[in-house]
């Protein structure tokens, strides 16, 4: 679905991105992790097309990105940024209708999807309220809701082609039980298809949903691999200069990071 | 619809009663001036058309000053308020910025160095060459304000795109740069030129005449056809234009053609009426404190509203001293500022 290969990316005379090379399959969760600078924002925005790789080529459904037109590639990937400045009052409702602003179903199928987008995200409440006046947490969750509706169809599984979401850290203004709420999304869409690819901080949150993990440090990918080959003492210690205990999870019997 | 807490009106409501005000103050733009027309004798004249003699109980006189002077002032009026008004609020969603006016891609500063420049050395002009029914300095300032956005949107575009940021300082410097060769003519100037320059910047209809009208109705025919299908591209810019990117929109054309509208539209104006401040401003602004910022509903509902604000600070403008003219640009901003201000006051008091 979304193939990473040999990617770099130089602004200026120090390179942003070094060879990165990721594949991921259809229907899968890659979860980008590193310290900050380590690169993941800037490798979102060579997969979304905001920066052109300067080596290397991503490769979208078998067709390079930059062949992609925006109004073609819209019609199925999403792209959620780190924070959002909107300055005009739109409610809630308005700023998840925007989600839909590429696909023309009309606007009654259009209202059923933004509702349901909404409750989605538990921000039906928050319909009609001014966007301008929510908090970091509301605002976050609305703008998730805004892409989700914009691929709706094929978060629901009923899409003919496969859908893209890009997340550039959507939980950090989440608190516990909306953490939570993402990873169950992010865990159901992509069992309906959708190709996940998200910025992460959070090891514990990334490894509840991750199919797979990427390590980057200095704009180099450090390692790739599954939940349970990545976090490990030594790697951890390598990538974020941080000791770390690797346990169980008690329940879920997942790895889980201690510090 | 719901009405929402954060919202005043329906923007369905809001279109009708906009639209009911028109022909209200159309007529009462009609019958206003330093000589007072009543109702029935401008019901006549318009009525009767150019069918010759029954006119009720208006006569010939009433009939010449409605149909040479005040029908096509009022009818430039409408057109002039809503380019500028529409104008406004293109650039403020392309600026992502409310406070974003006319004045910020150099159009009017521009304009005014090429209204100048005639009133200075176009004596040296002896004919008063029309083009299409615009006098030199109309051309001069066409030429001026079209010269400065282009100057402006060459300099904020890169091998990148065009950066709005940069054309925002871009416009700030070109403007100051323009008023100050603004000024060196004005001093240059002796006093009846300085008098016609800053009587220019402060906007009139004066000269309103059937070829103005007919100007400024094709340019707002064509930019009334082409603006309401950027609504949804407009809409998704005000989100960012990364976010608007991955919406589909092609960003870059779009804010190619969204300069391209507005510096036509205003430069138009501003050659039939010189530089009228705050419409362009101040209307989307007020347009979206009542309805929200769908351009949707804000782009048409901005035009009426413009269209009426201008008939009606232009009728108030020719009564108010007379027989001698207030400048409309004045009485715009006598209007519209302290309405705008009881706006801000109540939308705070509902917050």
């Amino acid at each position: 679905m979304l193939k990473i290969d040999s990617v770099g990316l130089g602004i200026s005379a120090v390179p942003l991105l070094k060879n990165i090379t990721i594949d991921c399959p259809r229907g899968s969760v890659t979860a980008l992790m590193g310290p900050n600078g380590a690169g993941k924002t800037s490798l979102l925005k060579v997969i979304s097309g905001e920066h052109k790789a300067s080596e290397g080529r991503v490769e979208i459904n078998r067709q390079s990105r930059e062949e992609w037109k925006p109004a073609d590639i819209a019609q199925f990937m999403a792209v959620l940024p780190q924070s959002s400045t909107l300055e005009f009052a739109f409610t809630s409702e308005e700023v998840v209708a925007l989600g839909r602003t590429p696909h023309a179903t009309g606007t009654v199928r259009d209202a059923e999807i933004i509702t349901a987008a909404l409750a989605k995200v538990d921000a039906s409440y928050l319909a009609l309220r001014s966007f301008v006046q929510l908090s970091g947490g509301e605002k976050q969750r609305v703008q998730l809701a805004r892409v989700l509706a914009q691929i709706w169809e094929h978060c629901e599984g009923d899409a003919s082609t496969d859908g893209i979401l890009l997340l550039d850290e959507p939980s950090a203004a989440f608190d516990l039980a909306h953490q939570l709420m993402l990873i169950d999304i992010v865990r159901q869409i992509s069992t309906r298809g959708v190709t996940v690819v998200m910025v992460m901080h959070d090891l514990n949150l990334a490894a509840k949903c991750a199919d797979q993990m990427v390590f980057m440090n200095c704009g180099h990918c450090t390692a790739v691999g599954t939940v349970t080959e990545l976090l490990t003492p030594e790697l951890i210690h390598k990538v974020f200069s941080v000791d770390a205990e690797v346990i169980t999870h008690p329940v879920q019997g997942t790895p889980m990071v201690v510090v | 619809m719901k009405l929402l807490n954060s919202r005043l009106i329906s923007p369905k409501r809001c279109f009708l009663l906009l639209l009911i005000a028109l022909p209200l103050v159309s007529l009462l733009g009609l019958m206003t001036g330093p000589v007072f027309i009543p109702l029935s004798d401008i019901l006549a004249i318009i009525f009767s058309g150019g069918g010759g003699g029954g006119g009720g109980g208006a006569n010939s006189q009433e009939k010449l000053i409605v149909e040479i002077i005040r029908l096509p002032r009022v009818v430039l009026s409408l057109l002039v308020g809503a380019l500028l008004a529409t104008c406004g609020a293109l650039l403020q969603g392309l600026f992502r910025n409310p406070l974003a006016d006319p004045a910020l891609i150099g159009v009017s500063a521009g304009a005014s160095v090429g209204a100048s420049l005639v009133i200075v050395f176009g004596s040296m002009l002896t004919a008063n060459g029309l083009l299409l029914g615009l006098s030199a300095i109309s051309v001069g300032a066409f030429a001026g304000a079209i010269i400065t956005s282009v100057i402006i949107f060459r300099l904020a575009t890169g091998p990148q795109g065009t950066s709005v940021a940069t054309m925002l300082l871009a416009g700030i410097a070109i403007s100051a740069l323009a008023g100050a060769a603004t000024n060196t003519l004005s001093y240059l100037a002796d006093n009846d030129m300085l008098r016609r320059i800053s009587l220019w910047q402060m906007g009139n209809l004066q000269g309103a005449s059937w070829d103005r009208v007919r100007l400024c109705a094709v340019t707002s025919g064509f930019l009334g056809l082409l603006i309401p299908r950027e609504a949804g591209a407009l809409n998704a810019m005000l989100l960012g234009e990364s976010e608007a990117r991955h919406l589909g929109v092609n960003v870059e054309w779009l804010k190619r053609r969204l300069i391209i509208y507005s510096a036509l539209g205003v430069a138009i104006s501003v050659a039939v009426a010189g530089v009228i401040a705050f419409v362009g401003l101040m209307i989307p602004h007020v347009i979206r404190l009542l309805v929200g910022p769908d351009h949707r509903a804000l782009l048409p509902l901005s035009a009426l509203a413009g269209a009426i604000l201008l008939v009606a600070a232009d009728a108030l403008a020719r009564v108010v001293i007379t027989p001698a003219e207030l400048p409309v640009g004045v009485v715009t901003a006598l209007l519209g500022a302290p309405f705008f201000l009881w706006l801000l006051v109540v939308q705070r008091r509902r917050i």
